[in-house]
C-alpha cells in the first residue's frame, strides 16, 4: 500500500484507480483459473459433447465415463498406450523422488561448504565453479550427455579401445534406465544458488557458537542449520519436484522402452495418436487410427485427454498446496542494495 | 603460580578449538565432494566435450575421426537449419517481448493490495497448472473443429474458420499467446519488493511523488538486479525452447514452429550425431552473442 498517497485516499481519483488495479489483479486471477476450470468440466462430458460446437460451458449430462476410460486406456487401444497409465504414474514417481533424493542433499551441503565452511579463495573458486553451468545454455551439452550415459565416462558414441589391444574400455551403461534420468539431476546449479543465498543469511555467530559447545560440522549442519533452513528446503523441493515431474526433452532422449517411460512420455505418445493440433505426422495417425477409432466409440475423445491433463498436473498442484507457506520465506535474493 | 594457570588455561582451550577446526578440515570436502562430481561429469565435462564431438563424425559404430568443421560446412548448406534458426529468434525475442515485462508489473500492483487480500490473491495466483498438462489444455483450445478459439473466432468475431496452430504464417503468434494471456507475478520479483523499506515511499510522497514516479525511481530500480538475471535467463532458455512447441504443433505445418533444439533431436534421431552436437554449438555460440550484447547493453547495477 505504498504507491497510492497516504492522505487523500478517500478522493474519487485515487479510490477510482485503486480499483482499476483490482480489477487488473482479479482479471488475472481469473484467467489464470479458466484452464483449471475448463479441463474439469470437459473431463467429466461425454465423448461427443467434448468435441461440441459451440462448446458448452458446463455438461449437459456430467458422467464420469473418461476417468474410468482412461484408467484402462492401455486395455482398449495398446497401440495408443502400450503400459497401463498406473506403469507411467509410478515411474514418474520414482524418477521424481529419486531425484530429489539424491540432489537435495548434494547440493545443499555443497552450499552450506561454500557458504559457511570454506574461506577465501577455495570459496570463491568453488562458487564459480558451481553456479557457472548456469550461464551455459544447457543445450550444448544434452548430446554429450545422453552419450554419457550409454558409456560413461566416455561421452562418445563407442567406447575407445583400450591402447594396444582391440579391446574397448569397460564402460557404465545408465542409458534406458531410472537412473539416467536421476543421476545427471544429482547437483543443481540454480538450487544451489537458492540455498546458498539463504544459508549466507544465517549469522556465522550461530555456528561459531556451536563449534565452541563441540559440535561437529556434521551435527551443527544436521542439528542447527537443517531445522532453521526448512523454508529454503521447501522451496527447492517444490522446484525440484515440478521440473523433474514436467521433465520431457532428457527423458525423450535417455528412455526408450514404454515400461520405464514417466508420463510425460506417455502424453507425447497419447497426443501423437490424437493428432492434435491438425499438425499430425500422417504415419503414426494411420498406424494408430484404429485404436483411436475404438476408443471414440467407448466414449473417449478430449474428455479423456483432460482426465489425463488433470491427472499430470494433481502431484504437482498437492506439493505446492503442502510447501505454499514457505514459498516466499524461503526465498533470499542476494546482492540487493 | 595460580594466577598463571587461570591465564595460561583459557588460552589452550582456544588452541584447541582452532587445532580441531584446522584439524578436521578434510570435512569441509566431504561436504562437497559429491557435488563437484556431479557438476563436473553432468555439467562441464559435457559441455566442453560437445565442442570437440561437434568436430568429428561421431558414427554409431567404428571408428571416430576428427573431420574439421565439416559438420558445419554441412548445416550451413541445409536450407531446415536458417529456417529452424529463424523461427527460433522470432519465437524467442517474441515471447521475451511479449510476456516478460508483465510479471514484474503485476507483482508491483499485487503488493499494493492489503495483506490478507494479497495472501489469497497470491495463493490463487500460484496454483501450479503443470507446463505438460496445460499444452493438453491448449491444443483442446486451438483445436480447429471445436476449439473455444475457433468459436470465438467464426460466432463472436464473425471471422472465417481460422487455420490456428496449421497455418504457417500465424503459427508462432499463436503458440506465444498463452504466454501472454496467462499472466502473473514473478515469485522473486514479490521477494525483491518485499525487501524495500517503506519508509522510502513516504519520503518520495513527501517530495510529491506520484505513482508512476515512485514505481519508475523506488521499485524498478530495486528490482533492477532480479530483472537483471531474469532477463538473462530467459534469453538463455527461450532460445532453447523445446517442450511447449513440440507437443502443440511437433514443429509443423512444414516445419514453420520448428525450433533449433527441435531440429537438433530430429538429426539425433537420424543418427546424425556430429551434425546435432554441431548444430547445439552453433545455437551455444548464438544465445552466448546475444547474453553478451545484452551485458554490453544493460548493466546490472548502474551505481557500481
Amino acid at each position: 500500500m505504498s504507491l497510492f498517497p497516504t492522505v487523500g485516499r478517500k478522493q474519487a481519483s485515487v479510490r477510482i484507480s485503486w480499483w482499476l488495479v483490482v480489477a487488473f489483479l482479479v482479471l488475472g486471477i481469473f484467467l489464470h483459473l479458466v484452464p483449471f476450470y475448463i479441463m474439469i468440466s470437459t473431463s467429466i462430458k461425454p465423448a461427443s459433447e467434448a468435441m461440441a460446437m459451440p462448446p458448452t460451458l458446463w455438461p449437459k449430462e456430467p458422467t464420469f465415463v473418461a476417468w474410468k476410460l482412461v484408467f484402462n486406456l492401455s486395455d482398449i487401444a495398446k497401440s495408443v498406450l502400450p503400459q497401463p497409465l498406473s506403469r507411467y504414474f509410478l515411474n514418474s514417481v520414482i524418477m521424481t523422488f529419486g531425484t530429489m533424493l539424491l540432489s537435495i542433499p548434494v547440493t545443499s551441503m555443497a552450499a552450506y561448504a561454500v557458504s559457511k565452511l570454506l574461506k577465501g579463495r577455495t570459496a570463491n573458486n568453488l562458487f564459480v565453479f558451481f553456479i557457472g553451468t548456469l550461464m551455459l545454455p544447457g543445450i550444448v551439452s544434452l548430446i554429450p550427455s545422453f552419450l554419457l550415459t550409454r558409456n560413461f565416462p566416455f561421452p562418445l558414441p563407442v567406447a575407445p579401445n583400450i591402447p594396444g589391444t582391440a579391446t574397448p574400455f569397460p564402460t557404465l551403461r545408465i542409458w534406458n534406465t531410472y537412473w539416467a534420468v536421476i543421476l545427471p539431476a544429482g547437483f543443481s546449479a540454480g538450487n544451489f544458488l537458492l540455498f546458498k543465498g539463504y544459508f549466507d543469511s544465517i549469522p556465522d555467530s550461530i555456528i561459531n557458537a556451536a563449534r565452541v559447545d563441540g559440535g561437529s560440522e556434521f551435527n551443527i549442519f544436521r542439528r542447527i542449520i537443517l531445522p532453521m533452513s526448512v523454508p529454503v528446503y521447501a522451496v527447492v523441493a517444490y522446484f525440484t519436484f515440478g521440473g523433474t515431474w514436467d521433465s520431457y526433452l532428457w527423458p525423450l532422449v535417455v528412455i526408450q522402452d514404454s515400461s520405464i517411460a514417466p508420463l510425460t512420455l506417455a502424453i507425447r505418445r497419447i497426443t501423437d495418436a490424437f493428432g492434435a493440433a491438425g499438425t499430425t505426422n500422417p504415419l503414426t495417425a494411420i498406424g494408430a487410427s484404429a485404436g483411436i477409432t475404438d476408443l471414440v466409440n467407448q466414449g473417449l475423445s478430449w474428455n479423456g485427454l483432460m482426465v489425463l491433463g488433470l491427472l499430470q498436473a494433481l502431484p504437482t498442484f498437492i506439493f505446492f498446496i503442502i510447501t505454499r507457506e514457505y514459498l516466499l520465506k524461503g526465498v533470499k535474493i542476494q546482492g540487493l542494495k | 603460580m595460580t594466577v598463571g594457570t587461570e591465564v595460561i588455561e583459557p588460552k589452550t582451550e582456544v588452541q584447541t578449538v582452532e587445532e580441531g577446526r584446522t584439524r578436521k578440515g578434510w570435512i569441509n570436502w566431504i561436504f562437497v565432494a559429491p557435488a563437484i562430481l556431479f557438476q563436473f561429469f553432468w555439467g562441464w565435462y559435457p559441455s566442453i566435450v560437445a565442442i570437440f564431438l561437434s568436430l568429428t563424425n561421431a558414427p554409431i559404430r567404428g571408428a571416430l575421426t576428427f573431420r574439421g568443421i565439416e559438420n558445419y560446412v554441412r548445416l550451413a548448406s541445409d536450407p531446415l537449419v536458417p529456417m529452424a534458426f529463424r523461427v527460433t529468434l522470432i519465437y524467442g525475442i517474441a515471447s521475451i517481448v511479449l510476456t516478460f515485462f508483465i510479471p514484474i508489473f503485476t507483482a508491483i500492483l499485487l503488493m499494493e493490495m492489503p495483506p490478507k487480500t494479497m495472501r489469497v490473491m497470491m495463493i490463487l495466483w500460484f496454483l501450479p497448472l503443470s507446463g505438460i498438462a496445460s499444452t493438453l489444455f491448449w491444443q483442446y483450445l486451438y483445436n480447429e473443429n471445436f476449439g473455444l478459439f475457433q468459436f470465438i473466432a467464426t460466432s463472436v468475431l464473425g471471422l472465417p474458420p481460422q487455420a490456428f496452430l496449421s497455418s504457417e504464417r500465424w503459427v508462432l503468434l499463436w503458440l506465444i499467446v498463452p504466454g501472454i494471456i496467462m499472466y502473473g507475478p514473478g515469485l522473486y520479483y514479490i521477494t525483491g519488493l518485499q525487501a524495500i523499506p517503506k519508509s522510502y515511499f513516504e519520503a518520495a510522497e513527501v517530495e510529491g511523488a506520484g505513482f508512476w514516479r515512485k514505481i519508475w525511481t523506488i521499485s524498478l530500480p530495486r528490482l533492477r538486479p532480479i530483472i537483471f538475471m531474469s532477463m538473462l535467463f530467459s534469453i538463455i532458455g527461450s532460445l532453447q525452447e523445446f517442450t511447449f512447441p513440440d507437443l502443440m504443433t511437433r514443429g509443423g505445418p512444414n516445419g514453420a514452429s520448428r525450433t533449433v533444439v527441435m531440429y537438433m533431436f530430429n538429426l539425433l534421431n537420424n543418427g546424425r550425431i556430429g551434425d546435432s552436437t554441431a548444430l547445439a554449438v552453433m545455437l551455444f555460440a548464438l544465445i552466448m552473442i546475444l547474453v553478451l550484447i545484452f551485458r554490453l547493453l544493460v548493466k546490472s547495477d548502474p551505481d557500481v
